[in-house]
Parts: structure tokens; C-alpha cells; sequence
């Protein structure tokens, strides 16, 4: 089809497909058109807040309250003061948690109009990266611009503190950037395994969840079992949420970042490399469903 | 003439009960429907973990001990499972009928706006949510050598009849208000997902505007906390159990009635 097309542009238009670019193009009109509802974040940045000011409350009771509340080391190095930035910046950071795959590429899958998608001259996992990125980068930037604002002006017990230091708030800032990738390339390899419909939403939730209750979004990992600790820092879904977060608290030195932002990356490029095999394999022998 | 007969009978009750069976069925036609049955399982035992994590590294809060917050919990999700499984269409109504002008096919129907949206949406997983939220309750109670008394079990299904009279409350109100507030739909989730995180805080610990909002306001302690706290003798005097039922009426009826009004504002918005 592409070729058909290709002679009637005038020459030097569109002389050899340029899929960086167009995918590119998906994600600015797709963040751009996502930028656009603002009411929704707003209120999304409400629940944001409400929600981590009830985590707050839990906190402060069980920091002051709990009969081992004055055993040394008892909450693994971390004080009040960084759960309370954890909890509000574990809210700002909400549009890197991965809660579902991008609304429009769930509507193709059921409604079938990823044949659609299929016909065009460009990578099907290229697209749907763009495209979750750009849902995920808008979320960030609206609703998290929103709690953060809101976070910095509570008062006293409640405020979300400034970072350690430059270095760390220099290196939280890479680490996040490359948490967007990480959650960016988790939530398309999700959206390939749900274009397999017959097996509906199940499959797809129990992977999503299991990455939100491993990246510290229910509880700091360092506050999870002493036994777990090792294995909680090395799993994929600690690079949504806790890594970046331990750069801005400080409780992982700076010297560390660089092992930790790697870790990071490397499991990004697992979760691409699993997607586009897996994508292979579906498009195979793919049914489309609706017309 | 047994068409006629059945017409007759086809009242909302029927109406619903045959909606929901349809539902039932053909949500069993998926492969992975057990799936997501041990999807909300999962939603079930990982929502708490934080809090149990945080007492075993903590310990009691005075006589706060974990079996007691998990009840509370437990009380809360029983409920909100119930009426999530029951009308679980108002659930789904802001997103899946205002956003897309799905709504004005109901209001062709000769039949009840309520039956329809209620039974619009029903899925088998969403049961597993009160199943484990009774294995929880049971579970607490064993812990807290708590006997099961023909009293206490009657308080129990009491307090949960209320809850789900409540949350279904929720859900109708919020989907009244989305008649309003077309897009901005997130704030539904403080009323549902995000009121019973507050049962994970003790009560007397509780800062005084949380207290308000969730007793008078959205009465999810009156459906959670009091009557637990009558079943186990926390302290609580009996009448403050008793609360739940007629609570849970009395935020469903103000419930349907912005539900009324919501559906008078009604303006199509999908095609």
C-alpha cells in the first residue's frame, strides 16, 4: 500500500519513511491533546492530595503512637519528615504508575479498529510507545504539577520537604526520566498482552497491580520485611517509584545513582525487547475482532 | 396467553434479576473470566498490605492491634464489594454512559432509569471481592476470640446490608454529579476507593475533620467502625451499631434524589 502512494507526493516530500519521526509526531499531538483537560486533572490532583493526607495521618500515628515507635533503626533509616515527602511525592509521581493501558489503544483492541493501526507503514509497538508515553508525561505534568503545589503549601507536619541536596535532587531528576521509559515501556508491553482479547482484562490487571505494590506507591519499600529488602531494590518496579525517590530523600547515597539509573534502564530495555517479540508472535496469527 | 402473562410479570425486579443473568452468562463466554476472579483477590489481599507491613514493623497502637483495623477494613470493602456487585452499572455510568451519550438509549426504554443503569454492568469477579472480605471478617474475629453469638452474627449482616446501601449511595451520587462535571471524573475516587483507606487510621487518632466527614458526612465509620466496635465490646454503646441501616437509607435517598435531579440536567453529549 505504502508504495502505491509513495509516487504520487511530490519528489523529496516523503522520499524514504521516517518512523522516529512520525512516532514522534503521535506523541506531541497525543500530549498535547491530552494537556488540553484540565478539569480532569485538577480533580485527579484532589484525590491525590485527599489520598495522601489519609497515608499522612497513618504515618505520623504509627511514627508517634506504636508501642515500638522508639526502637532504634525500627523504621529501617527513614524518618517521618521523608515518609511524608514519600507519600506526597509517591502522589506526584502518580502518572508513572502504570494503572492501565492507554484508554485509546484499549478502545482499538475491543472495538477492532487496531487493523486500522496495522494498516499503516509503521511499527505497531513504535506507536502505542508513543502514544502511553505522552498519556503518562501529561499525567505527570498536569496532575502532578497540581499535588505538587498543593504538597508544598500544607502546613507544617504535612509538607513535603525540600531534597537532600543538589546531587540528589540532580539524580532524582534522571532517575525519573528514566522512570518514564521504564513505566512507559511496562504499560506497552501490557497493551501487547492484551491484544490477545479472548483472555479479557485479567492477565493484564494482575501484572499492572503486582507493579504498583512493588514500586512503594502502598508502602516505602524500606519499610517492607527486613528479609525482602535485597530483592525489593533489584525488581523492575522499584525504578517507577522507590529509586528515584531514595535519590531524593537520600537514603541511597549519590554514589550509587549511577548503578541504580543503569537498573533502571536495563529493565526498560527488557520490557521493550519482551513487548516487540511478543508483538511478533501475536500479529502472526491475530484476530480481529468488530471491522 | 403465556407472552402476555410473561410481559406482565416483567416488572423491574424481573427486569434486573434477567439483566444481571444475561450478564452472568456471557461473561463466563471468556476464556480468562477465572482470572479476574483471581484478579480482585489479589486487588483484596495487596490493598492492605502497607498496613499490615506497618504493624508487624511497628507493633500495636495502644489497644489498636492489626486483627482490629483489618476488621474495620473488612467491614468497609464487604460493603462496598456488596454494592459494587449489585449495581455495579452506576459504577461504570460516568465513564461508560454520559461520556458517550450512551444514556439516551435508556431514556427511550419505557422501564425504570434506576433497573437499567443498575443492571447495565454486571461482573461475576467483582463477587470475590465480599468473598474475601467475609474470610477477612471471619478471620479477625477468630483472632480477637470474639464468639460468634446469634446476636452478633445478626449486627454483622445488618451493619453490611447499611454499608451496601451506602456505597450504592456513593455510586448513585456520583453518577448524578457526572451529569454536571462531564470530564473531571476523578474525584469519584475519594468517595469510593480512597473512603475506606480512612478506616485504616484508629479512630481516636483520627484528626477531628476526618472524623466529621466519614460519621456525618459519607457514614463510612458508622457502617465500619461502630458496629464492629459492638460486636467485639470496644466500648461503643449498642445504639451507635444500630446506626448503620438507617444511615445507609438515608444517604441512598438524598442519593436519588441528585440522582433526579442529575438526570433532569441531562444533556446528550455522544452521538
Amino acid at each position: 500500500m505504502n508504495e502505491q502512494f509513495r509516487g504520487e507526493y511530490p519528489a523529496g516530500v516523503m522520499c524514504r519513511p521516517r518512523p522516529l519521526r512520525a512516532c514522534l509526531s503521535i506523541f506531541r499531538i497525543k500530549l498535547l491533546e491530552s494537556l488540553q483537560y484540565r478539569l480532569a486533572a485538577f480533580t485527579g490532583a484532589a484525590t491525590g492530595v485527599f489520598w495522601a493526607l489519609i497515608e499522612i495521618t497513618v504515618y505520623i500515628v504509627f511514627f508517634t503512637y506504636a508501642e515500638n515507635a522508639s526502637v532504634p533503626f525500627i523504621s529501617n533509616g527513614l524518618t517521618l519528615p521523608q515518609v511524608i515527602s514519600y507519600s506526597w511525592l509517591g502522589q506526584v509521581l502518580f502518572g508513572l504508575q502504570v494503572t492501565a493501558i492507554e484508554g485509546d489503544i484499549l478502545e482499538k483492541i475491543t472495538n477492532g479498529d487496531v487493523g486500522l493501526e496495522l494498516c499503516r507503514p509503521l511499527n505497531l509497538f513504535g506507536q502505542w510507545y508513543a502514544r502511553t508515553g505522552a498519556s503518562h508525561l501529561s499525567t505527570v505534568l498536569l496532575r502532578g504539577g497540581m499535588t505538587l503545589i498543593a504538597g508544598l503549601l500544607m502546613p507544617e507536619p504535612y509538607r513535603l520537604s525540600a531534597p537532600v541536596s543538589w546531587a540528589g535532587f540532580l539524580c532524582f531528576l534522571c532517575s525519573i526520566t528514566s522512570a518514564f521509559l521504564l513505566c512507559t515501556a511496562f504499560g506497552t508491553f501490557a497493551s501487547v498482552i492484551r491484544l490477545n482479547i479472548a483472555w479479557g482484562n485479567g492477565p493484564m490487571y494482575i501484572m499492572l497491580l503486582l507493579g504498583s505494590v512493588l514500586s512503594g506507591n502502598y508502602l516505602p519499600l524500606q519499610l517492607w520485611p527486613q528479609a525482602l529488602q535485597p530483592f525489593l531494590l533489584v525488581q523492575p518496579f522499584a525504578g517507577y517509584l522507590d529509586i528515584p525517590l531514595r535519590l531524593y530523600l537520600g537514603t541511597m547515597p549519590t554514589s550509587q545513582a549511577f548503578a541504580a539509573i543503569a537498573l533502571q534502564l536495563i529493565w526498560t530495555a527488557v520490557f521493550v525487547l519482551a513487548g516487540v517479540l511478543l508483538l511478533k508472535r501475536r500479529l502472526a496469527d491475530i484476530v480481529v475482532q468488530g471491522g | 396467553m403465556p407472552q402476555t402473562a410473561q410481559r406482565k410479570k416483567m416488572n423491574g425486579f424481573f427486569l434486573y434479576w434477567r439483566y444481571i443473568r444475561l450478564h452472568f452468562l456471557s461473561g463466563l463466554q471468556y476464556k480468562g473470566w477465572f482470572l479476574m476472579v483471581i484478579q480482585v483477590i489479589f486487588v483484596v489481599i495487596t490493598d492492605p498490605i502497607g498496613t499490615i507491613f506497618l504493624f508487624s514493623r511497628f507493633g500495636s497502637i495502644g489497644a489498636w492491634s492489626m486483627e482490629r483495623i483489618l476488621l474495620i477494613y473488612s467491614m468497609a470493602i464487604t460493603s462496598f464489594g456488596l454494592s459494587e456487585s449489585l449495581a455495579r452499572g452506576f459504577d461504570s455510568f460516568p465513564w461508560k454512559m454520559v461520556q458517550n451519550g450512551g444514556f439516551d438509549l435508556i431514556l427511550l426504554r419505557p422501564r425504570s432509569t434506576f433497573v437499567q443503569v443498575a443492571a447495565s454492568v454486571f461482573h461475576i469477579h467483582r463477587l470475590a471481592r465480599v468473598a474475601s472480605g467475609l474470610i477477612a471478617i471471619a478471620w479477625c474475629l477468630v483472632r480477637l476470640d470474639v464468639a460468634i453469638t446469634p446476636w452478633r452474627l445478626f449486627l454483622l449482616l445488618y451493619a453490611l446490608a447499611g454499608g451496601c446501601l451506602l456505597y450504592t449511595g456513593v455510586f448513585v451520587l456520583t453518577s448524578g454529579l457526572s451529569f454536571f462535571t462531564i470530564k473531571g471524573l476523578n474525584w469519584i475516587y475519594i468517595l469510593t476507593n480512597a473512603s475506606y483507606q480512612v478506616t485504616r487510621c484508629p479512630m481516636e487518632y483520627m484528626p477531628q475533620a476526618l472524623r466529621t466527614i466519614f460519621v456525618f458526612l459519607v457514614p463510612v465509620m458508622v457502617v465500619s467502625y461502630y458496629p464492629s466496635s459492638v460486636i467485639c465490646g470496644w466500648g461503643e454503646p449498642v445504639w451507635t451499631g444500630l446506626l448503620a441501616l438507617p444511615a445507609g437509607f438515608a444517604f441512598l435517598g438524598l442519593s436519588f434524589f441528585m440522582w433526579r435531579v442529575g438526570v433532569r440536567h441531562y444533556k446528550s453529549t455522544g452521538s
